[in-house]
């Protein structure tokens, strides 16, 4: 039992004891709560800090858990998992703080933050899986604990968004099952091995493979939001902002896509991939979500939908990065993921704020709100213009990798995808700053809590803050040591090296 | 100490030892409930020793009164029995904790003596090892899972009772007709006996014929499953745990003995044709469970649907199909008892089961609703549960096998299952029409619920002791391809 | 020791004006805007060319730096911004209560726009330019003005596209060369094989920028009715700071490429010939400014182009072109400056109302289309999705389904049914049994 042994398990326990203990406080028990939150996000923190100095020290994390005869769970921690466990651990901290402010004197607060750090739990099993067995086995558990965090409020309408999501999902996790299995009885084996293990199979297989491939992205691409498999996402909206927050930043998107990521390096190899003519379809799809996500964005009115259809669009710029095979665009597929993720947090909460605040849920009624809320709409601002993709924020590092990628692999048809994404982003986002900052308030707002000198709760001001600094700090400070672009390179240059 | 610990005959005391507790029940009513526990807790115990003793010795026989086949009585044990037994023993306790509270006393009284008589029919039915002691034991247990049915009185009940009670009497008969056809051929009704001798004569081969049919009508195989709900429905909520927990896996048991000893000289024909109405049960059942409205109808259809699954390991035949089926009865025995007795408590809480007035039941009795979602987790085969990794397994089967028709059936059925599982979960979050009080339940009842659900949990989690135990006396690799 | 003061000179040069754009930090501060030039105008007087390499900016290599093209750029700048600046405090008083977000505007802009001529290299260059370009279409639009709002949108709309093409342009840039500085891209471009995308990408994008024929309809308007100060600072920010980018940018004297060159020199010429036509003769006084910078950023144009097809020529007058532009800036502010002193002496000027047609159609255009689609609901996908989620449900509720599953528990319960079933199903065994 030492600690290379245990780490792995103990960042996932961080979460899943604390939670399991939430669930028993009675409603009235805030300290105790909110202590028990926010020691399970810093100590998780900690774990995840001492294992990113471990990992690159050159030592080896891994946990074995026998699970099925001949097949184990395995939890390991490898710079691409370790890219994605950072980059929940830290947002989680900060979802924290925001969900403890922003459910100030809702109900069910005991439930809702038990099923909350069951929902990092996992995902922070899906990081650290080290084979595909563990990653279904969490990717599952993803779908079971953000359920309930759905339908959380308890109407109607959030029963039926919440059925959806269901639909979805649990049709997403048969495939991913069945494709699973299968996989395992062609080869044995089903372990996360850089460049992939199936490279040396039977020639005569690879149809079947490419079967395989077709589910496994199938039962992936719903969570992570690909066309036609999205329709979950703007519906499931209904749920309180810090679940929207959480969902389409970190969790259950950032799942789906990084699970993508694993399938074509660590199980098929990209070399392989490529090789089985997969990576094309794959890289239309891709952009088609791109370019179908932000035209449909343009035409919403809500807000939080408008930022739904966003998050389609700039999600599938991972899958984007990944299936352009070369170096240079898995980087920005790769540093993409923690980028948006902040980037769309940063944009959910503010949205949250002003729902919160003033009761504000469409465009149309967010006339001068930047008067009323001005850090708010800065932090806002500072993360739309990362989305549309202005230097130096953390979202221009990311389509600039993508573009030199498209041009090194020599798929130039992606820089016309990136042009155009970035111009109807633009179209999309600016207009909301516009109306934000330029035009005359309304007499009163649909519902307004006052907080007396400040222009709303500090735990609903701070996490966007600090989320548009980290945005900036990304993007200008990209090349500095530990940096997620720095990361990423580690990652590739392992993946593409002879 | 080990000697004389390993010495004791466990597989006597677990047959007595609830038999004498359902005197003392019957003789002592006053102390039922506690007589009750106690003989549950012990009967616990026992199943853990007879556990290290099969370990430390293997498989055992033991012969009853020193006469042993082909005359008399053994019993025999090995690592199937074995975790059947400890099911039962897991079950069992759940459900006696869970019936302390739930019956008032005129009704404990009748309860205890009846279930522990039924647990005693229940252990020597796993400890059998001739096919005429099984007949005796499958009566029994049937006449008590009819008697514990018929305890809610009222109209439905005993219909439900009296329809239960014809079906496993002509069930039960066809099977002696079987029994008498092979001893009458072979001489003997020690199983090892018969599957050193049998041939496929037409007798035989009528004998094997007939005894599946009764004992596929005992098991409620679609579309002989019509008994099945309302037996299952109108009983009291302990007794629904019992019997779709362990009754109906005890025919069930007896079904696939009979096939890995005796039956390798069946064609594969009939191995598909159980495979086949093993998968109209899974769609069958689902869909039923999905229109039902109310609670307790649509777990017993679920309990249809599920069954269905453990017949699709007969056209696969492989180690793995099997370990997989058997860990699906292990995982879906403790998943079934917890949602009755979930079902049970929300009844007693609401006076009602209707499923769309749930209403937000889960801040109301979160423990039952946890114990529901839980337990549903296994049903529908999602990880971490034991219902994943029979769903793994008997889907790495029949791909393996290149029969991928049954996965597509496995796959369906899950999602059949997380259709009904999450509508009543989805209604349990959402506030209905009519508010209802908060209720008010003995905490035991709802952690009984709890307890058995998180075991089928922990069964997804820890399972190499289960598979460990399965391969002792490997019942699995005679005749038939590992 | 020395390097230590010019990279903190160097640093501070566009950062002060970025830190005292948080209005928490300049409160205390009554003339932030001229504090903010002070490192700027120290730095014109530092002799030579320093320039320093900021580590950990972006992917590496972006430096910051002053030469002898940029000190000319530079000082008209400093004076122009000072202009404004003084202009800027004596409307403050009788101005809307626009003030703090104003300053901060104005401080973002001169951040841009300093940083601007400051960049050594590519990406720096495009990093301030954009922070430079946003900020001062947020001064536009801020201004009371409808006419300038309305400029200001389109100005807007023209900017995203040139951001679009100037990253592209940037993309493959890069593509050819890791190390992003100007000479070395020059370099790089020429040994490419297919300079031509990039030259027709930059010089799009510049034209987009800096108010070339046929684009520069946002100029005279602007120019009309902003209050001074963004008049003053609409020949420096946006159209210079252009036209700096397109000197930097293209390849000057490196290569000779006839096509592009040859383009730009019909934009020039074309740009002049409409002003000259049709601006300076029909126009108002206060106009006559606007028209005057679009000849000079004709006469530029045409120099670059010429530039290019002849790049002997360009690296004997080349460097006449940060005088020429500084000057022009001078010119400007003087001409605009003394129609301010008109205009207090009594001597106004009316400017005409008719807005461009241009300007409204594409403002109008974008707007309509949106308005179009939510009203006639084209959205295919979700139509027929929704579509047919409604029939499947229909087909769950509808009642033969169900009534076919009742019948079905139905009659398996009738004991004649059920127990036909049960025979039925032993002979069927035995049957199948038999070998």
């Amino acid at each position: 039992m030492s600690w290379s042994t245990t780490l792995p398990l103990l960042i996932v326990g961080s979460s899943l004891l604390p939670g399991l203990a939430i669930f028993f406080l009675s409603e009235e028990r805030v300290v105790s709560r909110t202590i028990l939150n926010l020691t399970g996000a810093f100590l998780k923190l900690v774990l995840v800090g001492a294992m990113l100095w471990g990992v690159s020290h050159g030592h080896h994390y891994e946990t074995r858990l026998p699970l099925l005869p001949e097949l184990d769970l395995v939890l390991r921690a490898g710079p691409l998992a370790m890219l994605f466990v950072t980059l929940s651990a830290g947002l989680w901290l900060v979802t924290t703080v925001y969900a403890i402010g922003y459910l100030e004197g809702s109900p069910h607060r005991s439930r809702f933050f038990g099923f909350f750090s069951l929902c990092v739990t996992a995902t922070v099993g899906v990081a650290l899986a080290g084979n595909l067995l563990t990653f279904l086995l969490f990717y599952e558990l993803l779908t079971l604990s953000t359920y309930p965090l759905i339908i959380h409020r308890g109407t109607e309408e959030s029963r039926r968004a919440g059925r959806v999501y269901l639909i979805y999902t649990i049709a997403g996790g048969a495939l991913l099952l069945l494709a699973t299995v299968w996989l395992y009885t062609l080869t044995g084996t089903l372990e996360f091995t850089v460049r992939g293990f199936l490279s040396e199979l039977d020639t005569s297989l690879h149809p079947t493979l490419i079967i395989i491939f077709v589910l496994l992205i199938a039962g992936l691409g719903v969570k992570a939001a690909l066309i036609p498999l999205h329709g979950w996402l703007p519906q499931a909206m209904v749920a309180p902002a810090p679940v929207s927050a959480l969902l389409h930043a970190v969790a259950v998107v950032k799942a789906g896509a990084f699970g993508i990521v694993r399938i074509v390096y660590d199980v098929f190899g990209i070399e392989f991939t490529a090789s089985l003519g997969l990576t094309l379809p794959l890289a239309i799809l891709a952009a088609s979500t791109v370019i179908y996500g932000s035209l449909r964005a343009l035409f919403q009115d809500d807000l939080k939908r408008r930022l739904a259809f966003s998050t389609v669009s700039q999600v599938s710029y991972i899958v984007l990065g990944v299936a352009i095979v070369g170096p240079i665009a898995t980087i920005g597929g790769l540093v993409h993921l923690v980028h948006q993720g902040v980037q769309k947090i940063t944009l959910f909460f503010c949205a949250g704020n002003l729902a919160e605040t003033l009761g504000i849920h469409k465009i149309s009624e967010m006339n001068g709100v930047g008067r009323r809320m001005p850090w708010t709409m800065a932090a806002f601002t500072v993360g739309a213009f990362g989305m549309i993709g202005a230097p130096p924020l953390a979202g221009f590092v990311s389509k600039w990798y993508l573009g030199l990628g498209a041009l090194d692999a020599g798929q130039s048809w992606v820089m016309i995808i990136l042009a155009g994404s970035s111009l109807l982003n633009a179209a999309y986002f600016l207009p909301i700053l516009h109306v934000a900052w330029f035009k005359a308030p309304p007499d009163s707002w649909p519902m307004e809590r006052s907080f007396g000198r400040h222009e709303t709760a500090w735990a609903l001001l701070a996490p966007p803050m600090v989320t548009a600094i980290l945005v900036l700090v990304l993007g200008l400070l990209a090349s500095a040591p530990f940096s997620p672009l720095e990361w990423a390179r580690l990652i590739t240059t392992r993946e593409f090296a002879p | 100490m080990t000697g004389a610990f390993m010495s004791i005959p466990w597989v006597v005391i677990l047959i007595m030892l609830p038999l004498a507790g359902a005197m003392a029940c019957f003789l002592y009513p006053a102390k039922s409930k506690s007589l009750g526990l106690v003989v549950a807790l012990a009967i616990f115990a026992s199943v853990s020793g007879l556990g290290f003793q099969l370990v430390e010795l293997g498989a055992q026989r033991y012969t009853v009164g020193g006469w042993g086949a082909p005359l008399g009585i053994d019993l025999y044990v090995d690592g199937l029995s074995l975790l059947m037994l400890a099911v039962t023993a897991l079950v069992g306790l759940g459900v006696s904790t869970y019936a302390s509270s739930y019956f008032d006393h005129p009704k404990a009284i009748h309860f205890w003596p009846l279930w522990l008589f039924l647990w005693s029919a229940l252990n020597a039915l796993f400890l059998s090892a001739d096919i005429f002691n099984l007949y005796v034991t499958l009566e029994l247990m049937g006449l008590g899972a009819v008697a514990l049915v018929a305890l809610a009185g009222g109209a439905n009940a005993l219909a439900g009772a009296m329809r239960y009670l014809l079906v496993s009497l002509l069930g039960s008969l066809a099977y002696l007709l079987g029994v008498a056809l092979l001893y009458h051929s072979f001489g003997s009704v020690d199983i090892v006996m018969l599957s050193q001798h049998i041939e496929p004569s037409p007798a035989a081969l009528a004998a094997v014929g007939l005894m599946s049919t009764g004992l596929l009508l005992k098991t409620a195989l679609f579309p002989l499953h019509f008994w099945l709900p309302p037996a299952h429905a109108s009983a009291p909520a302990p007794v629904s745990a019992l019997l779709s927990a362990l009754v109906v896996k005890a025919s069930f048991y007896i079904l696939l003995r009979l096939w890995l000893e005796i039956f390798p000289l069946a064609g594969a024909s009939f191995g598909q044709l159980l495979g086949l109405l093993g998968a109209g049960a899974v769609l069958w059942g689902g869909i039923q469970a999905l229109r039902q409205t109310r609670l307790k109808l649509l777990i017993a259809y679920s309990t249809v649907s599920q069954l269905g699954y453990l017949f699709l390991a007969f056209p696969l035949g492989t180690s793995i199909a099997w370990k997989g089926a058997i860990y699906m009865l292990l995982s879906h025995a403790m998943a079934k008892a917890a949602m009755f007795i979930a079902a049970g408590n929300i009844l007693r809480s609401d006076g009602h089961d209707r499923i769309a007035d749930l209403d937000r039941l889960a801040q109301r009795l979160p423990l039952t609703v946890t114990a529901f979602a839980l337990a549903g987790v296994s049903i529908m085969g999602l990880p971490p549960s034991g219902g994943f990794i029979a769903k793994w397994m008997l889907l790495e089967a029949s791909i393996r096998s290149g029969q991928w028709w049954w996965g597509v059936v496995l796959i369906v059925g899950g999602l059949l299952a997380a259709a009904y599982i999450f509508k009543v979960i989805g209604h349990a979050f959402t506030q209905s029409e009519q508010p209802h009080e908060a209720g008010l339940l003995p905490t035991r009842m709802e952690w009984a619920a709890l307890a058995l659900a998180l075991v089928a949990i922990l069964l997804g989690l820890f399972t190499t002791v289960p598979f460990a135990l399965l391969e002792i006396g490997l019942p699995f690799d005679k005749g038939r391809a590992g | 020791m020395n390097e230590i003061m010019t990279a903190f000179l160097l640093i501070s040069t566009p950062g002060l004006p970025l830190l005292l754009a948080i209005p928490a930090l300049r409160l205390p501060l009554p003339w932030s805007v001229h504090i903010a030039l002070l490192p700027a105008t120290v730095l014109l007087f530092v002799p030579g060319s320093p320039a320093i390499k900021l580590p950990w900016i972006l992917w590496g290599g972006v430096g910051l730096g002053i030469d002898e093209a940029s000190r000319w750029w530079l000082a008209m700048s400093v004076m122009i911004w000072i202009a404004a600046a003084i202009l800027l405090r004596t409307h403050a008083d009788h101005s809307n209560n626009n003030s703090p977000r104003l300053t901060t505007l104005i401080l973002l802009t001169l951040a841009g726009q300093i940083g601007a001529i400051l960049a050594t290299d590519m990406a720096s260059f495009f990093t301030f330019m954009t922070l430079m370009g946003y900020a001062f279409v947020s001064l536009m639009i801020l201004d009371g003005d409808k006419k300038v709002h309305r400029a200001g949108q389109l100005y807007l709309v023209l900017l995203v596209f040139a951001d679009i093409v100037l990253f592209e342009a940037l993309l493959i840039a890069a593509a050819s060369t890791e190390i992003l500085e100007f000479a070395a891209v020059a370099r790089a471009i020429a040994q490419s094989t297919s300079p031509a995308l990039y030259l027709s990408m930059a010089i799009i994008g510049f034209t987009l920028k800096a108010g070339l024929w046929p684009l520069h309809v946002w100029l005279p308007p602007t120019y009309g009715s902003a209050r001074p100060a963004v008049a003053l600072l609409l020949w420096v920010v946006p159209v210079a700071t252009g036209l700096l980018g397109a000197l930097r940018w293209m390849p000057l004297g490196v290569i000779s490429a006839p096509v592009p060159g040859a383009l730009l020199q019909a934009i020039g010429t074309a740009t002049i010939l409409y002003a000259v036509l049709f601006g300076l003769i029909r126009v108002q006084r206060k106009l006559l400014p606007a028209y005057v910078a679009i000849v000079a950023t004709g006469g530029f144009v045409m120099g670059l182009g010429t530039g290019l097809i002849y790049p002997a020529v360009w690296n004997q007058y080349g460097s006449w072109a940060p005088v020429f532009v500084a000057l022009v800036g001078i010119g400007l502010a003087i001409m605009i400056a003394s129609f301010v002193w008109l205009e207090k002496m009594g001597f106004s000027s009316s400017v005409s109302n008719n807005v461009s047609g241009v300007v409204l159609w594409i403002e109008r255009w974008p707007k309509a289309t949106i308005i179009w689609k939510r009203l006639s609901g084209i959205d295919y996908v979700p139509k027929l999705l929704a579509a047919w989620i409604a029939r499947w449900g229909e087909l769950w509720q509808s009642h033969a389904w169900h009534r076919a599953f009742d019948v079905g528990e139905y009659l398996l319960q009738r004991w004649a049914f059920a127990l036909t079933l049960f025979l039925l199903l032993g002979m069927v065994s035995v049957v199948l049994l038999l070998p």
